[in-house]
């Protein structure tokens, strides 16, 4: 269970303060699969990254299955982050000098778990996300679509409890994009893991089983489907 | 840890013609040194052979007054009955020569050197039997012989018997004042040229048989030193306290002094060169350090997207550092290979050929007791030590901006384009 209570997020470009986020507040239960919608500069990513506690808020509270993230220091956000949340971005972020296969165990390797087992989760995940067959080709000789489907399979390969994504379909066209989601929506019922991702597409707003609209760095509406 | 290697490696190969140059530049830094240091110990190695066999010998034994008023020479502050002393020493087992030393006008004439004319010297009157047991100056004569004892006969330098137009067979008058202040003129047959590895011999050497010089300057028997030589491998201040503690059982007021204590000229400058050579090394540091700084500066500038990921998906920042250690050690252990490996290449030279300096230490003193050819040598403390250093260098300079890199938050660097 994700607790987001009257969260308040302000940057200072300048003299000038921005109020990103004005006291958002969100229940988000365990294996939901909820998209955080919204025009740019709604707010989205802010709230997101929050989540993820790679942001430090300056009001509120987040609390994760009663931990209380944001009262963390640096290096138990990084723990926590480590052993329980997962990332995907817009632009994949993947290192370009690492295969498939090396991209996704590296995560398993920063947990020092045995050589075997990452091996075997590695393959497994790969296999599930549609990349069997292409553990040793590098970022640059797979397409946008297998480039995201490697990032998924980072994401979940360390058994997440939350996996959040950043306009995961922004860079891919349509029909990929769809699949994309498809794979995520799969992975979610496979493995109950929280899914949380942001978009100002409607195409994957229709995805989501709930749809949080943010305007102006506040709640406008929290649809169940 | 192995997958930080694992990425350090690639990320090394990814950026390979980066990685090559900054290792050049490390490595031709580290040649240069490599082959100073070389050079410096070198010379130092053969300067110390050369004073030792050429000049100053291992010890020396003194009148306890001698050392101070040395600039003047005096005679009457000499070692009695050197002989007697000498044979101690070889009783116990040492080689040992007595000498006098003396101040001079050597007179020139028109009939042998074109004009006539004089110059004050140094004269070095020696017993030309027990002499070459301690010193190795008969083996350098290049021209004529030794003097024999009781004879008017001389050997000079090289460099001075070029300077005076001096050849094999020509007469010199020394004007000097014997012991007790009385003023002696010597005529002398020059017999010998010596051409000797020590600049400063070539350029001053006059020896002469000590008891001619004992009967025309009153000397009476008496030596101003006792030179003695000792084995490389002899530990010179032990050796000084046995033969101290030997001549003070004479009863004469004796001291022994080393050959450094006596060449204090050549330490200082070889002290001035340890400092020189250490500003070098730092030149050569910080051009390395520059170098692998800005690498390491490009490299996290252009991954700084990829480090953000990597921060956010759970990497502590140790481990982002110590990847970034693991590049730049990288870097430093290609740069530290190529600059030994060229070193030791260029030292092969510099070891079997060396540099000949010859037409600058015949025109002036630099100190050095080498007379032409700079020779390298084989230092091996050197060679690991430089090897060494510039892989920790490389890791030393990559910590500031690695640590810049993780000190940004990771939302920017997510957003970093």
């Amino acid at each position: 269970m994700i607790q987001v209570q009257d969260v308040v997020r302000n940057y200072h470009a300048g003299e000038t303060v921005v109020r990103a986020l004005k006291g958002v507040s969100l229940e988000i239960a365990d294996g939901e699969f909820i998209s955080i919608a919204g025009p740019s500069g709604s707010g989205k990513t802010t709230l997101l990254n929050l989540i993820g506690c790679i942001d430090a808020l300056d009001g509120g509270e987040i609390t994760i299955d009663g931990t209380r993230v944001s009262q963390m220091d640096k290096r138990a956000k990084t723990e926590f982050r480590r052993h329980n949340l997962g990332f995907i971005f817009q632009t994949y972020n993947l290192i370009p000098v690492l295969t498939a296969y090396e991209n996704v165990s590296f995560v398993l390797s920063i947990l020092s778990l045995p050589e075997k087992e990452i091996e075997e989760r590695t393959m497994r995940i790969l296999r599930e996300v549609g990349l069997e067959g292409m553990e040793h080709r590098r970022p640059d000789r797979l397409s946008g679509g297998q480039q995201q489907r490697i990032a998924i399979a980072r994401a979940l390969v360390k058994n997440p409890k939350i996996v959040l994504a950043d306009e995961p379909t922004a860079n891919l066209d349509s029909k990929t994009g769809e699949e994309i989601l498809k794979l995520m929506k799969q992975m979610n019922e496979k493995y109950h893991t929280t899914f949380i991702f942001s978009t100002h597409d409607t195409m994957v707003m229709e995805y989501a089983r709930r749809l949080v609209s943010l305007h102006d760095g506040q709640i406008e509406s929290d649809e169940r489907r | 840890m192995k997958f930080l290697m694992l990425l350090a490696v690639k990320n090394l190969s990814r950026y390979r013609r980066r990685t090559l140059i900054t290792a050049t530049v490390i490595g031709v830094g580290l040649m240069l040194f490599l082959m100073i240091d070389s050079l410096l110990v070198g010379i130092d190695r053969e300067s110390v052979r050369n004073l030792k066999q050429y000049e100053t010998a291992s010890l020396k034994v003194m009148h306890t007054e001698y050392w101070e008023d040395r600039i003047l020479m005096p005679l009457d502050v000499s070692v009695p009955q050197p002989y007697d002393r000498v044979t101690e020493l070889h009783d116990a087992g040492y080689r040992a020569t007595p000498r006098t030393r003396f101040s001079a006008d050597l007179i020139l004439y028109s009939e042998d050197f074109g004009e006539d004319g004089n110059i004050p010297v140094q004269v070095t009157a020696i017993d030309t039997a027990l002499d070459s047991t301690v010193f190795d100056l008969e083996q350098t004569l290049m021209t004529g012989r030794y003097p024999e004892m009781g004879s008017n006969e001389m050997v000079i330098g090289s460099w001075m018997a070029e300077d005076i137009n001096a050849e094999v067979g020509y007469w010199v008058t020394l004007v000097t004042r014997g012991n007790g202040g009385f003023f002696e003129a010597m005529d002398m047959k020059i017999v010998g040229i010596v051409n000797c590895p020590n600049p400063n011999v070539n350029r001053s050497l006059l020896l002469v048989p000590i008891d001619t010089i004992s009967d025309y300057l009153a000397m009476e028997g008496l030596a101003t030193e006792i030179a003695i030589a000792l084995p490389d491998s002899a530990d010179i201040s032990h050796e000084k306290e046995l033969i101290g503690t030997l001549m003070a059982a004479s009863g004469a007021p004796l001291t022994v002094l080393s050959w450094d204590e006596m060449a204090s000229d050549y330490i200082a400058m070889i002290e001035a060169e340890t400092g020189s050579s250490s500003v070098i090394l730092f030149l050569v540091f910080l051009i390395a350090a520059v170098g692998i700084s800005n690498t390491m500066i490009m490299a996290i500038n252009e991954r700084v997207r990829e480090l953000g990921m990597m921060r956010a998906l759970g990497m502590s920042d140790r481990q982002i550092h110590l990847l970034f250690i693991l590049e730049s050690a990288g870097i430093g252990l290609l740069g530290s290979l190529v600059g030994t490996a060229a070193g030791i290449l260029a030292n092969l030279y510099l070891v079997h050929y060396g540099i000949d300096f010859g037409f600058l230490m015949r025109e002036m003193d630099l100190g050095y007791r080498i007379q032409s050819i700079f020779r390298g040598t084989w230092h091996v403390r050197g060679i690991l030590t430089t090897f060494t250093m510039g892989i920790l260098l490389s890791v030393i300079v990559s910590w500031f901006p690695t640590r810049r890199a993780t000190k940004q938050d990771i939302p920017s660097c997510l957003r970093h384009q």
